[in-house]
C-alpha cells in the first residue's frame, strides 16, 4: 500500500507527507489495519484526496509484491526469530486460540508468506478494502463543515462493491479444561506464560479485568513484581496483560525466570498471587494506584492528535461507538474492589488456563545452563 | 521513456472522471503556543509556569543549570551519577518509598544530567500535582547518597558502558568528542569512563550536589493543566524554604579549548570483530546564542532526515548504509556538528569521502528553493509535534530557560525558519561548517579501508581498540615500562 495507486506514483504518499513535515505509517492489529498520516492542517484535502484514491485502486506488480514480502519476512525474523522471547509471545497467541482465526497472528509466517502470491494480495484489496468497510477518523485543526466536503467529493465517487462483504463467523469455544505446552527457543533463562481466555472487548467486565492487570503487573509496586522480582527473587521479569480483541480476548501473565530458578515455582507462585486477589477484595489504596496508572497512561496516549484518532478509531470500530472513548475513564473510575475480585473468580479458574514453558534449547538435551 | 510516458497517458484515460493530481494545501492556518509567564522566588529561584489546559496532566521539571560539562575530568561521569541518585533514597524517602508513591500517583519520575543542565521531572494528572512537587522537592534538596546505591548503581554505569564499548558507533561518538574538545567542556562521555567511573567516590558526589544543587542555580518549569498563581504557590510551598547557600556559585568553567586546537586529525580505531564501520565526521558547531542559530538549524538540516542529502548521497544513491545523517548541537558553549554513517567496514573510506564531499558542497552553492522548503517544512513538523505534549512543552521552555532566551520564542520559531533563504545556506556553511576543518574518525577492521584512507588523507592515526584511551586526547594508553 505504500506503493503506488491508481493516481500517485510510487513513494508519493511519503512525498504528501515527508515533505511537508509530516509522516505516514500503517499497523496491522488482529482485527484491523490503520493506514494514518500526520500533516500540517492546511495539506489536510490534499490527504482526503490522497486516501481515497489509495481506497479506489492500488497498483502492485510483481516485483514490489516480491520486494515487500522480503520486507514481511524480516520482520518477522527480527520481531519473532532474532529478540529471544519473541517466538515465546508468539506460541502464546498461537495456542490460546483453538478456533478463532487470531490463532494465526498477524505477522504470518515464513511459509505462508511464501505460499502467498500477487493474486492473492490483489483479491484481498478488492474485497476488504472498500468504503463500507472504512472507517475515517480526522482530528486536529479544521473545519468540519468543510471537511464533510472534501468527503463527499473525494470520497463519495469510490464505489462500494456488489458482493458481500465477509465476516469472520467463527466464535472461539469456551475452554474446558487446562492445557499445558513445553517448547523451546533460544533464549538463556526460561520463561513461563498463562493465559486465560475473556470475552471481547465491548463486553463490560473489561475494565476490570484491565484495572486487576494493573494490580498484578504494572510498575515495581504491583503484585506480581514484588512477589516474585523483589522477594522470592524467582523472577527477573514478570508482566500481566489484559490484551483487547473484538471477538475474545486474552490475558496473559508471564514471568522470565532467574538464573538457576525452577519454572514450576514460578508456576506456583503466580498462581498463588492470582488466588490472592480471588480470596479477598484489593486494599482501596492499591485499587486507587492501579486506576491511577491506567488514567494516567491513556491521557498520555491521548495527548496528540495521532493518539486522539487511535482512540476514537477503537472506539468507532471495535466498540461500534466512537463516543465510547468519552467515556472510558467514567468508566475505569466506576471500577470498584468487588468488580476485581468477582472478575478474578470469573476467568482464572484451572479450566479457563493455558500454560506455557518456553525452556532454553540447551536444556533439551540434557545440558545445564 | 516512450513508455513511460504511454503509460501515463493511458492512466489519464482510465481516471477521467476523478481529480488525477492531488488538490493544492490551503493557506496554513495561524498556531499560537501558550505563553509562560514567571516569578523569581526570594532564594533566586526562577519559577516559569507555561499553562494549557486541554488534558488534565501537569509536568513540573526541576533544571539544574549545570551538568556534565562541570565534570571534573578524572572523574567524567558524575554529574549524571548524581543526578541518577537522587531518587533513591532521601532524608524522609527510600528508594522503594519513592518509586511506590510516584506509581500510586500514577505518574512517573526521571532525573538525569546532560551538557549544560541537570533535569529532574515529575508528570501526573493534574488533581495530584502538589503530592508529586513534594517528591520533587524531596529527591532534588535532600538525597542521603547513601554508599550501597552508589556501588549498585556504579556497576550498572560499568555494564551499560562495556556494552556501548562494543558498538563501533558509540565507540566512534566518544573518541569524536574526545578529538574534538580534548580536555574541554565537552570532551568526555558523559556517563562515565571505565576509569573515572571507578575513581568516583562518595564526596566527590555530595561535592556535586553542593555546589550545583541551589536554588539560585536552578530553574523550575510547572506546564500544563495548572493556572500561574497555583503554581507559583506550590512553588513557593516546596522550593521557598530551599536555602541560598552562602558560599559562591563556581565560575563556569573556562572556554572551550576546542577554539584554539588546530584539527584535521584522521583517527582510525581497529577493531577486526567490528562487523561494520562507523564513519564520523566532527567538527565545531555553534553555541546556542549564536546570531546564526536559525540558519545553522536550517543548514544541518539540508543534511539529515531521511530525504536529506546524507541519506540521499550514501543510502539511496549508492546503498550504503542503512541510515546517514548530521547534528548540529548548540550548547551553552560551542557545541559539535556531526556528519555520520555506518557502513560495510570495505566502504569506510569511500564514505568519510562521501560525508566531506556533502559538507563542502553546503559551502559552494545554493540549494534550490525546491531542495529547501521540504527541508524547513521537515523541521517546523517536528517542532509542532514535540509541543503536542506537556513533556514536550515543558522540555522546549527549559531549553530556552538554560540559555537565557526569550521564552516567547516558541512562538517565533516557525517564522524563524521560514525567514531562511537557500542564499543563507552556503553563507552559513562557508563560515562556520568548513569542512577542511573537521576531523574524521572510523572504528571497525582497519585492514578493509585503511590502505584507501591513507591515499585519500596521508596522515592516518591508527589505534587498535586495545590500546583506546578515552581519557585522554592522545587516545593511546601509556605504555608498561
Amino acid at each position: 500500500m505504500f506503493k503506488s495507486t491508481k493516481n500517485m506514483q510510487s513513494e508519493m504518499m511519503d512525498r504528501l507527507t515527508e515533505d511537508v513535515g509530516g509522516f505516514n505509517n500503517a499497523s496491522t492489529a488482529d482485527d484491523v489495519t490503520i493506514y494514518y498520516e500526520v500533516v500540517p492542517s492546511n495539506y489536510l484535502e490534499t490527504l482526503i484526496w490522497a486516501e481515497a484514491d489509495r481506497l479506489a485502486g492500488l497498483n502492485v506488480d510483481d516485483a514490489n509484491f516480491k520486494s515487500e514480502r522480503d520486507v514481511v519476512k524480516e520482520e518477522f525474523r527480527q520481531s519473532v526469530l532474532t529478540p529471544p522471547y519473541g517466538r515465546f509471545e508468539f506460541l502464546l497467541q498461537q495456542k490460546s486460540f483453538l478456533e478463532h482465526p487470531y490463532k494465526r497472528p498477524t505477522i504470518g509466517n515464513i511459509e505462508d508468506l511464501d505460499a502467498a502470491s500477487l493474486h492473492d494480495v490483489q483479491e484481498f484489496h478488492s474485497t476488504y478494502y472498500r468504503p463500507d468497510n472504512v472507517t475515517l477518523v480526522v482530528v486536529g485543526d479544521f473545519d468540519a463543515k468543510q471537511l464533510d466536503v472534501w468527503v463527499d467529493k473525494y470520497f463519495g465517487p469510490v464505489a462500494k462493491p456488489d458482493r458481500p462483504l465477509p465476516r469472520v463467523q467463527v466464535t472461539e469455544p469456551p475452554r474446558k479444561s487446562e492445557v499445558r505446552f513445553t517448547e523451546y527457543g533460544i533464549n538463556d533463562l526460561p520463561a513461563v506464560g498463562l493465559t486465560f481466555l475473556t470475552p471481547g472487548v465491548a463486553d463490560p467486565d473489561t475494565d476490570a479485568l484491565d484495572v486487576a492487570a494493573a494490580i498484578l503487573g504494572a510498575g515495581e509496586s504491583s503484585r506480581l513484581y514484588h512477589a516474585l522480582v523483589y522477594d522470592q527473587q524467582l523472577a527477573a521479569e514478570v508482566s500481566a496483560i489484559a490484551e483487547s480483541r473484538e471477538d475474545a480476548s486474552l490475558f496473559v501473565v508471564t514471568a522470565v525466570l532467574s538464573e538457576g530458578k525452577k519454572p514450576e515455582d514460578i508456576e506456583r507462585s503466580l498462581l498463588t498471587e492470582i488466588k490472592k486477589l480471588q480470596d479477598k477484595p484489593v486494599l482501596q489504596s492499591e485499587l486507587d494506584k492501579a486506576k491511577n496508572q491506567l488514567i494516567t497512561n491513556q491521557l498520555r496516549e491521548r495527548e496528540t492528535n495521532e493518539g486522539k484518532a487511535q482512540a476514537l478509531g477503537e472506539a468507532a470500530v471495535l466498540l461500534k461507538d466512537p463516543q465510547r472513548a468519552n467515556t472510558d475513564l467514567a468508566r475505569l473510575r466506576s471500577v470498584t474492589a468487588a468488580d476485581v475480585q468477582r472478575v478474578m473468580q470469573k476467568y482464572f479458574n484451572s479450566s479457563n488456563r493455558l500454560v506455557l514453558y518456553y525452556l532454553p534449547e540447551s536444556s533439551k538435551s540434557g545440558g545445564v545452563k | 521513456m516512450f513508455v513511460l510516458c504511454f503509460l501515463v497517458l493511458l492512466n489519464l484515460v482510465v481516471s477521467a472522471q476523478t481529480q488525477t493530481t492531488p488538490p493544492p494545501p490551503s493557506a496554513p492556518r495561524s498556531v499560537t503556543f501558550p505563553k509562560p509567564v514567571e516569578q523569581t522566588l526570594a532564594n533566586g529561584l526562577r519559577v516559569i509556569v507555561v499553562e494549557r489546559h486541554d488534558t488534565p496532566l501537569v509536568t513540573a521539571s526541576v533544571v539544574v543549570k549545570n551538568g556534565g560539562e562541570v565534570d571534573p575530568l578524572e572523574l567524567a561521569g558524575v554529574a549524571d551519577l548524581t543526578a541518577n541518585l537522587l531518587s533513591k533514597d532521601t532524608t524522609t524517602r527510600t528508594a522503594t518509598g519513592i518509586a511506590e508513591e510516584i506509581e500510586s500517583l500514577g505518574g512517573e519520575l526521571e532525573s538525569n544530567a546532560r551538557w549544560d543542565s541537570t533535569n529532574i521531572s515529575v508528570g501526573v494528572m493534574s488533581d495530584k500535582t502538589a503530592s508529586a512537587m513534594a517528591i520533587l522537592a524531596d529527591v532534588v534538596r535532600r538525597p542521603t547518597f547513601k554508599t550501597d546505591e552508589i556501588e549498585r548503581l556504579r556497576q550498572q554505569y560499568i555494564d551499560t558502558l562495556t556494552l556501548s564499548l562494543d558498538e563501533p558507533g558509540s565507540i566512534a561518538r566518544f573518541v569524536g568528542a574526545k578529538v574534538l574538545y580534548g580536555d574541554g567542556l565537552y570532551g568526555h562521555p558523559l556517563q562515565g569512563t571505565l576509569e573515572s567511573l571507578k575513581r568516583i567516590s562518595r564526596p566527590d558526589i555530595v561535592k556535586i550536589h553542593r555546589l550545583y544543587y541551589r536554588p539560585d542555580n536552578a530553574i523550575l518549569v510547572i506546564g500544563g493543566d495548572i493556572n500561574a498563581a497555583n503554581g507559583f504557590s506550590l512553588a513557593k510551598r516546596f522550593f521557598g524554604d530551599w536555602p541560598k547557600p552562602v558560599y559562591r556559585l563556581p565560575a563556569l568553567p573556562a572556554v572551550n579549548k576546542a577554539d584554539n586546537q588546530t584539527s584535521g586529525r584522521v583517527v582510525v580505531i581497529d577493531k577486526p570483530d567490528a562487523g561494520q564501520a562507523a564513519v564520523y565526521l566532527i567538527r565545531r558547531g555553534i553555541a546556542r546564542k549564536d546570531p546564526d542559530y536559525y540558519r545553522g538549524i536550517v543548514t544541518n538540516s539540508v543534511l539529515s532526515g531521511y530525504s536529506g542529502r546524507l541519506n540521499q548521497e550514501i543510502r539511496i544513491k549508492r546503498g550504503l548504509s542503512y541510515g546517514a545523517g548530521s547534528s548540529l548541537e548548540a550548547r551553552r558553549d560551542i557545541g559539535p556538528f556531526v556528519a555520520t554513517a555506518q557502513t560495510k567496514n570495505e566502504s569506510g573510506s569511500q564514505v568519510a569521502g562521501l560525508l566531506v564531499q556533502e559538507v563542502e558542497r553546503l559551502a559552494v552553492s545554493s540549494p534550490t528553493e525546491n531542495e529547501l522548503t521540504p527541508r524547513k517544512a521537515a523541521l517546523i513538523g517536528e517542532f509542532s509535534r514535540s509541543l503536542e505534549t506537556v513533556n514536550g512543552l515543558v522540555g522546549r521552555v527549559s531549553a530556552l530557560a538554560l540559555y537565557g532566551l526569550s521564552l516567547d520564542e516558541i512562538n517565533h520559531y516557525i517564522e524563524n525558519v521560514q525567514l531562511i533563504n537557500p542564499s543563507d545556506i552556503p553563507k552559513f556553511a562557508g563560515t562556520k561548517l568548513d569542512a577542511k576543518a573537521s576531523d574524521i574518525i572510523i572504528v571497525g577492521n582497519s585492514k578493509a579501508f585503511l590502505a584507501e584512507l591513507q591515499k585519500r588523507y596521508g596522515n592516518v592515526e591508527v589505534i587498535p581498540f586495545a590500546q583506546l584511551d578515552l581519557n585522554t586526547r592522545l587516545l593511546r594508553k601509556k605504555q608498561a615500562q
